[in-house]
C-alpha cells in the first residue's frame, strides 16, 4: 500500500550546503539558562525547585502535571536564580525557571548507568522515557511517553523514525544520523518492543546519501528495521505525508497517527529514547543547526536545552558574517520557522535550528504583490489537496462556514507551500493561520 | 536594546515567480506567432500589434490614474491583453480598430470589474467580440497583399478543399496570429516553462476534434478534422485564451471540465453557426460558467478520500458533474444537429424554390427548365474546383436550359458562386440568351454587409448587366461608366461588387466554352 511520494509539495532551494558536512561540536553554555515550563504540548510542568536551590545537570526541576505533560530537567549545574515569566521563542511570555549556570555541568548521580533494554518491561521503558522528560524533538513537542502508549498498541504496524528533514538549511538530523546511527537504530528497536506487530522504518530524503548509507549499515544486522529513502520534496517530513508514503493511509483532522497504525517520531527523539533507556540520561542536550547566509560559521551543535539563542549565534557560530547584517532570524527553517524579534530567548526542547538571514524575502516580495491571478498553483502544491485559492476568498469574506465545511480549511497543516509558490505573493499562510485561530476561538465560546 | 529583526508569518522564502514573470512569459511565448504574423502579413500587422498593445497599456494607466489606484501596468497583464487581441485581428484593419478593441477590453471588461484577477471573461476575446459586433466588416475582411479573399474556414464551411499544410505553417489567410505552427511552438514553450498546465489545451482540442468527428458531417476523416483544428483560432484559443488563469477554473478537474465545455461549444458554433468566431464566443461563454465549474470541482482533500465515506463521495462527486456537463452539451449538440437535419430538407426545398424563381426571373421567356446531359457532364468535369484562373474563387454550380412553350430553347441559366464575398459566399443565377446576351442576374445567396455589399442585390446594380452582350464585364471602381460592359461598383463595396462581376464573367466564359 505504500506510495513513492505524497501528492503536491514544492521544491524550495534546500540551502543545506551551508552546514551539511559540518560535524557536531559540543557547545557548553556560559550564561544563565532558562527553562520555560511549557516546552511541550499539554499542561505546563509544575516546578519542584525554589529560588535559591542548588541544582545539578540532569536534576528534575519541574514535573509533569497531568497525563499530557512532561518533566523538565536542568541541563546545567548551578543555582535557581528565579522562577518568573520570560519571553520564549514563540514571542510569548511563559513562566520559566532561570538557573545561574556555574559552568561545571556537574551531573546528578546515576547518569550514564548502562542498561540492557531487553531486560526491561514495556512499562519500565515508558517510565524511563517519562522520567527523562522526552517530547517530540522535531517541533511538535508532544510528550513521547504518551505517544508511545496508544490504546491500540497491538494494532500498530509501523514505527517510523522521521529523518526526512525537509526544511531548508537544517542539517542537524542529517549529521545525527551519520554520527549516531547505531543509537538511533537501537532507540527504534526499544520503541518496537512496545508494539509487537510493528515494523521499524527510518524515512530519509534522498538528498542525504551519507545518512542513508550510515543508517542502512546500522540496520543491516538487525531484524525488522529498514531504511526508506524518499524523493526530495517539501513537506516530506510532515506527519501526514510520511504516513501516506509509508502506510498508504491518509490522516484527517482529529485522527492520530495511531489510527492509521503508525507511530512517528523524529530521529532525534528516537535517539533521546535510547539515551534515556540505555544510558540513564534525561533530556538535557539535542542536535541543533545554526545556519543561514548571514552567519559566520554555519554549524551543527550538540547543545544544552535552555541555552540562549544569542549565545548560539554569537559564540557558537561566530556571530554575524563580516560585512553582513542580519535582517531576519528564524527559529527553525524558512518554511515553517518562527521569525524572532530578538535573540534573548532560550532554546527549548522542540527547537532544532536557528536560521539567520541577510535578506528578508518576504519584505522583498511585498512590492510584487498583485491580486490573485487564480492560476491555481497553490491548489497544485497543497499536500492535503486543499484549495488555498478558494480558502483565501472565503477567509477574506469571513465566510467561515464555507471555509470550514466546504473547503476543509481547518485541515491546513500550515506547511506554507501555497504561499511559497504564489506568483501574486499573497500572504496566504498568514490569512489561514489567523482564520483558523478565529474559528477555533469561536468554537471554544 | 539590540536591534529587532523582521517579523512575519512563515514561510519566509518565496518562489522567484511573480505575476510579472507569468505575464511576460505569456508575451514571450506569443513571440513566434507575432514575429511570423509580421513577417507574413507585412508592416501593417506590426502597426496593428503596436497600437493594440499601446492602447491596452495606456487605458490601464489612465484608468488607474483617474481611479487613484496603484499603477499596475508593469505587471504586464495589459500588454498581454493587447497582444492577444492584435493577434486575433486581420492584418489590414484600420488602426482605430485595435485601439478601440483594447480600450474596450481593458476599460469595460477588466478595469470596471476590479482589474487584474477580477475580470469575469477574457478581456482580449471580449474586445474581439465587441469588434466583431460593432465593426463586423473590417474585422472579418481578410486580405493578403491587398487582395481580399475567403479564409480557409469559409472554404471549409462551403465544403471545398483546403490546403492543411498551408494552414498549419503559414495560416494562409486569416488573423495576424494564424500560424498554427508558431502558436503551437509558443504553447509548448509555455507548457514546458510551467506557465500553463496541460488540462485545458488538451481538453479543448480533444473534445473539439471529437465533436467535429461526430457532428462535422464528414465522419471520422482525419484530414477534415485536422483542417478544422488548424483553422478558426481553435489552437490560439486552446493554448492562450482558454488558459487565461483569471477566467479559467482553479482546480485540475475544473480545468478539464472547462476545456471540454470550450471544445464542445466551439464545435457547436463551428458546425451549426458562424464559423470564424466560434472559438471566441465559446470561450467567453465558458468563462461565465467558471464560478459554477469551480464550485462543483472542489477536490476532496487528503484524509477524506480513502475513508469509506470519502470514497463514495469522491467517486460520485466529480464524475456526476462531469457527466452532467458532457451530457448537457451532448444533448444540446444532438438537438441542434437534429434540428439541422430536420430543417435541412425544408431548407433545400426552399432553396430549390428560390432557385427556380430566380431562373424564371433571369430567363423570363422560358416556361420550363431542364437539364442538358452534355452541359451537366461539362459542369461535373469541373469537379467542384475553382473555375478558370481569372475569376477569383468562382465556382460553376449548375446550368439549366430554359425552354419556351413550344419546346424551343429560350436561354440558359448558369448558377455560379463566388467565394470572394466580403462576408463569405455569393451565389447568383446568370440568365444568358441563346445569342449570348445577358438577360439578367439574380442572387440566391447574398450575406454581405448591410447598406454596403448588400446593395449588390438592388436593381440599380443588377440591371447594369441586363441586355448586354459581351465576353467580359469590367468593374469600374470610380463609377460613371460609359462603356456598355462597364459595371459601376456599389459605393464602398468594391469587394462584393468585384466578386459579382467575376462570377458573371465566369458564367459567360463557361457559356462560351461549353454551350454556345
Amino acid at each position: 500500500m505504500s506510495r513513492k511520494t505524497f501528492w503536491g509539495g514544492v521544491h524550495p532551494n534546500d540551502q543545506k550546503e551551508f552546514s551539511r558536512d559540518v560535524p557536531y561540536q559540543v557547545y557548553l553554555p556560559k550564561g544563565e539558562m532558562v527553562f520555560p515550563l511549557n516546552q511541550h504540548i499539554g499542561k505546563p510542568a509544575k516546578p519542584v525547585v525554589q529560588k535559591g536551590d542548588a541544582v545539578l545537570a540532569g536534576q528534575l526541576i519541574a514535573e509533569a502535571d497531568g497525563f499530557v505533560s512532561a518533566n523538565i530537567v536542568s541541563s546545567c549545574s548551578g543555582t535557581v536564580k528565579d522562577i518568573k515569566p520570560r519571553r520564549t521563542v514563540m514571542g510569548t511570555m511563559a513562566l520559566s525557571i532561570i538557573i545561574d549556570n556555574d559552568g561545571q555541568f556537574t551531573p546528578v548521580q546515576g547518569i550514564g548507568a548502562k542498561t540492557d533494554y531487553t531486560t526491561l518491561s514495556g512499562q519500565e521503558i515508558l517510565a524511563r522515557i517519562k522520567a527523562a522528560g522526552i517530547v517530540g524533538l522535531g517541533g511538535a513537542g508532544f510528550p513521547t511517553h504518551v505517544k508511545l502508549a496508544p490504546k491500540n498498541a497491538s494494532e500498530i504496524k509501523y514505527v517510523i523514525a522521521n529523518g526526512a528533514e525537509c526544511e531548508p538549511y537544517i542539517t542537524c538530523d542529517d549529521q545525527l544520523m551519520r554520527t549516531y546511527a547505531e543509537e538511533i537504530v537501537t532507540g527504534l528497536k526499544i520503541m518496537l518492543t512496545l508494539f509487537p506487530k510493528a515494523e521499524g522504518v527510518i524515512l530519509i530524503e534522498q538528498n542525504k546519501p551519507e545518512a542513508i548509507e550510515a543508517m542502512q549499515k546500522a540496520c543491516s544486522a538487525k531484524a525488522n528495521v529498514r531504511v526508506l529513502a524518499v524523493p526530495v520534496k517539501y513537506p516530506q517530513g510532515g506527519e501526514r505525508s510520511i504516513i501516506s508514503v509509508v502506510a498508504g493511509r491518509e490522516l484527517k483532522l482529529g485522527m492520530l497517527p495511531a489510527d492509521a497504525g503508525c507511530v512517528v517520531d523524529n530521529v532525534s527523539t528516537v535517539r533521546a529514547v535510547y539515551r534515556a533507556v540505555c544510558e540513564s540520561e534525561p533530556l538535557m542536550e539535542k542536535g541543533f543547526t545554526v545556519s543561514g547566509d548571514a552567519v559566520a560559521h554555519p554549524c551543527n551543535l550538540m547543545i544544552r536545552i535552555g541555552t540562549s539563542c544569542r549565545e548560539l549565534v554569537e559564540e557558537a557560530a561566530g556571530g554575524i558574517k563580516e560585512g553582513m547584517e542580519a535582517k531576519k532570524v528564524l527559529c527553525g527553517g524558512p518554511m515553517m520557522g518562527i521569525a524572532m524579534a530578538g535573540l534573548d530567548v532560550p532554546v527549548n526542547k522542540s527547537n532544532n535550528a536557528l536560521t539567520v538571514l541577510g535578506e528578508d524575502e518576504v519584505e522583498l516580495a511585498e512590492p510584487e504583490m498583485t491580486s490573485c491571478l487564480r492560476c491555481g498553483r497553490c491548489n497544485q502544491v497543497c499536500p492535503l489537496g486543499l484549495t488555498p485559492q478558494m480558502m483565501a476568498v472565503a477567509a477574506e469574506r469571513k465566510n467561515y462556514e464555507r471555509y470550514e465545511k466546504k473547503l476543509y480549511g481547518l485541515e491546513c497543516i500550515a506547511c506554507g507551500s501555497c504561499t511559497y509558490i504564489c506568483p501574486a505573493k499573497r500572504p496566504l499562510m498568514q490569512l489561514f493561520k489567523q482564520t483558523k485561530a478565529e474559528i477555533m476561538a469561536a468554537k471554544r465560546k | 536594546m539590540s536591534r529587532l529583526y523582521n517579523i512575519s508569518s512563515s514561510p519566509h522564502v518565496r518562489n522567484r515567480l511573480t505575476t510579472g514573470i507569468v505575464m511576460y512569459g505569456v508575451i514571450l511565448s506569443l513571440m513566434p506567432a507575432t514575429v511570423f504574423g509580421v513577417y507574413h502579413y507585412g508592416f501593417h500587422a506590426f502597426l496593428v500589434i503596436a497600437v493594440s498593445v499601446f492602447s491596452a497599456v495606456l487605458t490601464e494607466f489612465i484608468f488607474n490614474y483617474i481611479a487613484k489606484k496603484p499603477n499596475t501596468i508593469k505587471d504586464g497583464s495589459a500588454a498581454v491583453t493587447g497582444l492577444l487581441l492584435a493577434l486575433c485581428l486581420p492584418a489590414n484593419v484600420p488602426l482605430y480598430i485595435p485601439y478601440l478593441g483594447s480600450l474596450f477590453a481593458i476599460l469595460f471588461v477588466k478595469a470596471f470589474f476590479g482589474g487584474l484577477g477580477h475580470n469575469f471573461m477574457n478581456p482580449a476575446l471580449a474586445g474581439r467580440c465587441f469588434l466583431l459586433i460593432s465593426f463586423s466588416g473590417a474585422v472579418t475582411n481578410f486580405q493578403v497583399d491587398g487582395v481580399s479573399s475567403a479564409t480557409p474556414l469559409t472554404d471549409l464551411a462551403a465544403g471545398r478543399v483546403v490546403n492543411i499544410t498551408d494552414m498549419f505553417l503559414t495560416g494562409t489567410n486569416g488573423v495576424i496570429g494564424s500560424s498554427v505552427a508558431a502558436l503551437a511552438l509558443g504553447g509548448l514553450i509555455l507548457w514546458v516553462a510551467g506557465g500553463i498546465t496541460f488540462e485545458i489545451p488538451v481538453a479543448v482540442l480533444v473534445s473539439f476534434a471529437a465533436f467535429i468527428a461526430l457532428f462535422g458531417g464528414q465522419g471520422f476523416d482525419p484530414l477534415f478534422i485536422a483542417a478544422h483544428l488548424c483553422g478558426g483560432g481553435i489552437v490560439m484559443g486552446a493554448l492562450f485564451m482558454a488558459t487565461d488563469p483569471v477566467t479559467s477554473p482553479v482546480t485540475s478537474a475544473g480545468k478539464l471540465l472547462f476545456g471540454i465545455l470550450v471544445g464542445v461549444l466551439s464545435g457547436v458554433f463551428r458546425v451549426f453557426g458562424s464559423s470564424t468566431d466560434s472559438v471566441s464566443y465559446a470561450i467567453i461563454i465558458s468563462n461565465m460558467a467558471v464560478p459554477l465549474i469551480d464550485e462543483i470541482s472542489i477536490p476532496t482533500p487528503f484524509g477524506y478520500r480513502s475513508s469509506a465515506a470519502g470514497k463514495a463521495k469522491n467517486s460520485k462527486k466529480l464524475p456526476i458533474a462531469a457527466v452532467a456537463l458532457c451530457a448537457i452539451t451532448l444533448i444540446a449538440g444532438v438537438c441542434l444537429s437534429g434540428v439541422y437535419q430536420m430543417t435541412k430538407t425544408k431548407i433545400e426545398e426552399q432553396q430549390m424554390a428560390a432557385n427556380a424563381a430566380s431562373y424564371q426571373k433571369v430567363c423570363p421567356d422560358a416556361v420550363e427548365f431542364s437539364d442538358d446531359t452534355d452541359i451537366r457532364a461539362a459542369v461535373e468535369a469541373l469537379g467542384g474546383e475553382i473555375y478558370g484562373t481569372t475569376f477569383g474563387k468562382a465556382y460553376i454550380n449548375n446550368v439549366v436550359v430554359g425552354k419556351d412553350a413550344s419546346g424551343n430553347v429560350a436561354g440558359y441559366v448558369v448558377s455560379v458562386t463566388s467565394g470572394d464575398g466580403f462576408e463569405g459566399n455569393i451565389t447568383l443565377s446568370v440568365g444568358i440568351a441563346t445569342d449570348g446576351t445577358v438577360n439578367g442576374i439574380e442572387f440566391t445567396e447574398l450575406n454581405e454587409t448591410a447598406g454596403m455589399g448588400m446593395l449588390c442585390g438592388e436593381d440599380d446594380f443588377k440591371n447594369q448587366f441586363s441586355g448586354i452582350q459581351t465576353d467580359q464585364f469590367i468593374l469600374n471602381k470610380a463609377g460613371g461608366s460609359t462603356a456598355e460592359n462597364e459595371i459601376d461598383t456599389v459605393s464602398g463595396a468594391s469587394t462584393s461588387s468585384g466578386a459579382v462581376v467575376n462570377a458573371v464573367n465566369a458564367a459567360l466564359d463557361f457559356y462560351a466554352a461549353n454551350i454556345k
